[in-house]
């Protein structure tokens, strides 16, 4: 926890600086944690010692000997063959204990200050998603790549700041809005539970009180020959009911308060905090019953089932109780026979196969002819 | 249009096994032209006479209806390519196999829509395959056994092997798959017979029509559908129901004109009484009614076209023509000069179906065996030619050599 706030809390002046253009190999393995590659103490003489780093090389010494060398002023880092100059201010311990993923951690850090755009800046995801690739593109150049592969990457990024400085800070300052709002909410949360439990403890010491004196009246009147009423008992449940009640009221007054206020402070900075939601979807329409076969309709058109259609052959098994089987239903055989003999009637394999399904030009105009002879009939004789 | 067509339009016989007579006799003509060059390739590339002998020797007394071949043997020597059956020759061969096969589905005593769906079945198949590619007396066993299984029947390949003189099961399920393939995986074929007793039984519920009359016609019927719209083109060119029809008319006209006025609402001037809607209350109802008249004797003459147009195909093979099948001096003078030509055109490489599946399971276990090595080499004969079963196979195939080469260096595929 401690560790976690030190970085927290870390001067921006440390990650602001140019990234260390030594190689992750040239990190030194710190293996057992147990000597000061400076000053060779153990651990075993001195069981406070702390390790600190400097995000400029990550080389590793103790608390001590930062202490030593650095605070006279900037000095060379003591490693051999490492000519970078720390300052005792840039010291911090480190919160991986692989070094190279702790650097890894601050470059992303920083390239994520940077690159600080939301998917709400882009017109598409398309767009947002090419940015993203893009930044990654470069926080791996950064991390992994070779020299020239890492001095390219951060001109590109310098460039880039330089460039979208303006944009930068508003999203930076909108980042900050949201997580104040967050925090001033959560702060509010927090209170009104507060205020609730405080209340509850209040109520619980009224409730105590009040039933010390209710059992003493009780006895004082029982004490008199009087029996005790009913009546004070509903009262006092009554009381207990509004009293929650309000406290209720009170917590919900208390939070609408606090986030109305909190909307009128970002409003204040000219933009509101909630950005990028989406509206919420409308309810689907209702639908209908469930339609198994998704469309087509099954009532007849060409034929009628009636209970006359029979036919001598099948009558003679419907009527005899050994052709009578569970699940089997004449009337189905006969609906399936009345469909077959009518279905496809009106398919003309020949034209629809070589032009298409419907009727062609010509008989539609003869049709059309037709109706139109008819209706104007109607018509005369209207 | 009414809903019972959109239903019909669904099934795989409308969508896959309709077709115009045109198309039809552009996919036969298309079929032996591709059989003549393949098979004309195969005899050139195939001029070692040891090949053809052998062939001969398996298939020849392995069919009941081959006649040994005297000058079968000799041919093969000179690299000459023998004359091809013309589309009609084969269309002949066709017919005659599909009534041999309805009289060996009388032999077993199938009902008929077994051996009408084997019937079709041989038909179909020799639409997209050549007679001279596969042989058709193999294959109207196959056909019919197969029906025999598609329509929910239990056939022992024991008693087929038994009745048709085959020497092992094998001969007889070597071709399924293939004849499998040939229906492009289609197994339900629509029949007309359950069509005929609906209409019986629409006729024998108007009231007014002699029972005895619709029990006489039904029969005729019956014994129509059973043989004409099988041994023609038939179940291509129109659907079950105007088949049926189209029988129906042949056994008594009236009748089926009757039913087809009755369908299709037509209001005739004269006797305008017995629709079942004729009591119009309102101007509008009568105006909707005459529309409907309009539209319905439309639709009903042109479906009595099409049902006069099945009617003259099928009255070309009425149930007297079945002697005319299996006449002796027929079958020596049509079919035997036929058969004997088919005899030295055939494919010498498909011609054997047991031959032929074996090969391709050797080819395919092998290919299963080294798939890990490039297998271009051994992309056989067999393979090149998979025009037959259509192009998906092939492209398929380039496919899965693609993933194999490619594949395995980048596993996420290449750059975007």
């Amino acid at each position: 926890m401690s560790r976690k706030a030190t970085m927290g809390t870390r001067a921006p002046g440390g990650m602001g600086g140019p990234i260390s253009s030594s190689s992750s190999s040239a990190i030194p393995d710190i293996g057992p944690e147990d000597m000061c590659p400076v000053c060779k103490t153990m651990r075993y003489l001195n069981k406070e010692m702390k390790f600190l780093i400097n995000p400029e090389c990550y080389h590793s010494m103790c608390s001590a000997c930062v202490d030593r060398i650095f605070n006279a002023g900037p000095n060379q880092c003591p490693h051999a063959g490492c000519h970078k100059t720390l300052r005792r201010k840039g010291f911090r311990a480190a919160f991986f204990g692989d070094l190279s993923v702790e650097r890894e951690v601050d470059i992303r850090r920083r390239v994520a200050a940077v690159f600080n755009q939301q998917e709400d800046d882009f017109v598409d995801l398309q767009a947002y998603n090419d940015y993203l690739q893009k930044v990654e593109d470069l926080t791996f150049d950064l991390v992994n790549g070779s020299d020239a592969q890492r001095s390219a990457a951060e001109a590109e990024l310098q460039r880039w700041e330089a460039e979208h400085k303006a944009d930068i800070e508003r999203n930076r300052k909108a980042g900050r809005e949201a997580d104040e709002q967050s925090r001033r909410r959560r702060a509010a949360e927090q209170e009104a539970v507060r205020q609730r439990r405080l209340e509850a403890a209040r109520e619980a010491q009224e409730e105590k009180q009040e039933r010390a004196r209710n059992r003493e009246a009780e006895l004082e009147s029982l004490a008199k020959g009087q029996v005790p009423a009913d009546a004070t008992q509903r009262v006092q449940l009554k009381r207990r009911g509004q009293a929650n009640r309000a406290v209720e009221a009170a917590a919900a007054a208390a939070i609408a308060a606090t986030s109305a206020a909190g909307v009128v402070s970002s409003g204040d900075g000219g933009r509101l905090s909630i950005r990028g939601l989406k509206e919420k979807k409308k309810a689907p329409a209702p639908e209908g019953p469930y339609d198994p076969f998704g469309g087509p309709v099954f009532v007849p058109t060409r034929y009628k089932l009636h209970p006359a259609l029979r036919h001598h052959d099948s009558d003679r098994y419907r009527n005899d109780s050994q052709h009578r089987t569970g699940g089997f239903s004449f009337d189905d055989y006969y609906a399936r026979v009345m469909f077959e003999a009518f279905a496809g009637l009106g398919v003309f394999i020949e034209d629809e196969k070589e032009v298409g399904i419907g009727l062609s030009a010509s008989e539609v105009v003869g049709m059309a002819a037709g109706l139109a002879a008819v209706s104007s009939d109607r018509m005369d004789l209207d | 249009m009414a809903t019972e067509d959109a239903r019909y339009r669904e099934t795989s016989q409308y969508q896959l096994w309709s077709f115009s007579p045109t198309q039809l006799a552009a996919m036969r003509e298309k079929t032996n032209t591709a059989a003549r060059a393949r098979i004309s390739e195969r005899l050139l590339s195939y001029p070692a006479p040891p090949t053809a002998p052998s062939s001969n020797n398996v298939s020849a007394p392995t069919s009941n209806a081959n006649t040994p071949d005297p000058d079968g043997n000799g041919t093969p020597r000179q690299p000459t390519l023998p004359d091809f059956l013309t589309p009609a020759e084969e269309n002949l061969i066709v017919n005659f196999y599909t009534s041999e096969l309805l009289r060996a589905a009388d032999v077993f005593g199938f009902p008929e829509h077994i051996k009408s769906t084997g019937a079709v079945f041989f038909r179909r198949f020799y639409v997209t395959n050549s007679i001279m590619t596969y042989p058709p007396q193999e294959i109207m066993i196959v056909a019919l056994f197969f029906g025999v299984k598609a329509e929910g029947g239990f056939a022992q390949v024991g008693d087929f092997v038994k009745t048709f003189n085959k020497k092992s099961e094998e001969e007889i399920l070597a071709g399924e798959f293939l004849l499998f393939q040939g229906l492009r995986f289609s197994l339900e074929v629509k029949h007309p017979f359950r069509a005929l007793r609906g209409a019986v039984m629409e006729l024998s519920a108007l009231g007014d029509v002699d029972a005895r009359r619709v029990e006489g016609a039904e029969r005729r019927a019956r014994e129509i559908l059973q043989f004409s719209p099988l041994m023609t083109d038939a179940y291509f060119h129109y659907t079950p129901s105007q088949i049926m029809m189209a029988a129906l008319s042949l056994a008594d006209r009236g009748l089926a004109e009757r039913l087809m006025q009755k369908t299709f609402h037509f209001v005739a001037p004269a006797s305008g009484a017995d629709t079942p809607m004729s009591g119009g209350e309102g101007k509008r109802e009568q105006a909707g009614e005459d529309k409907a008249a309009i539209i319905g004797s439309l639709i009903r003459d042109k479906v009595l076209g099409a049902i006069e147009a099945c009617r003259d195909i099928l009255s070309k093979e009425l149930p007297e023509r079945r002697e005319h099948w299996t006449n002796k001096s027929f079958i020596k003078s049509q079919v035997g000069p036929v058969r004997k030509k088919l005899n030295k055109c055939r494919d010498p490489e498909r011609w054997n179906l047991v031959e032929l599946q074996r090969t391709r399971r050797e080819q395919a276990s092998k290919k299963n065996g080294s798939d890990d090595e490039d297998d271009g080499a051994d992309k056989g004969k067999f393979e090149d030619d998979g025009a037959v079963f259509g192009e998906p196979l092939s492209a398929r195939d380039i496919k899965r050599r693609k993933v194999k080469t490619e594949g395995l260096q980048d596993p996420f595929g290449g750059a975007l």
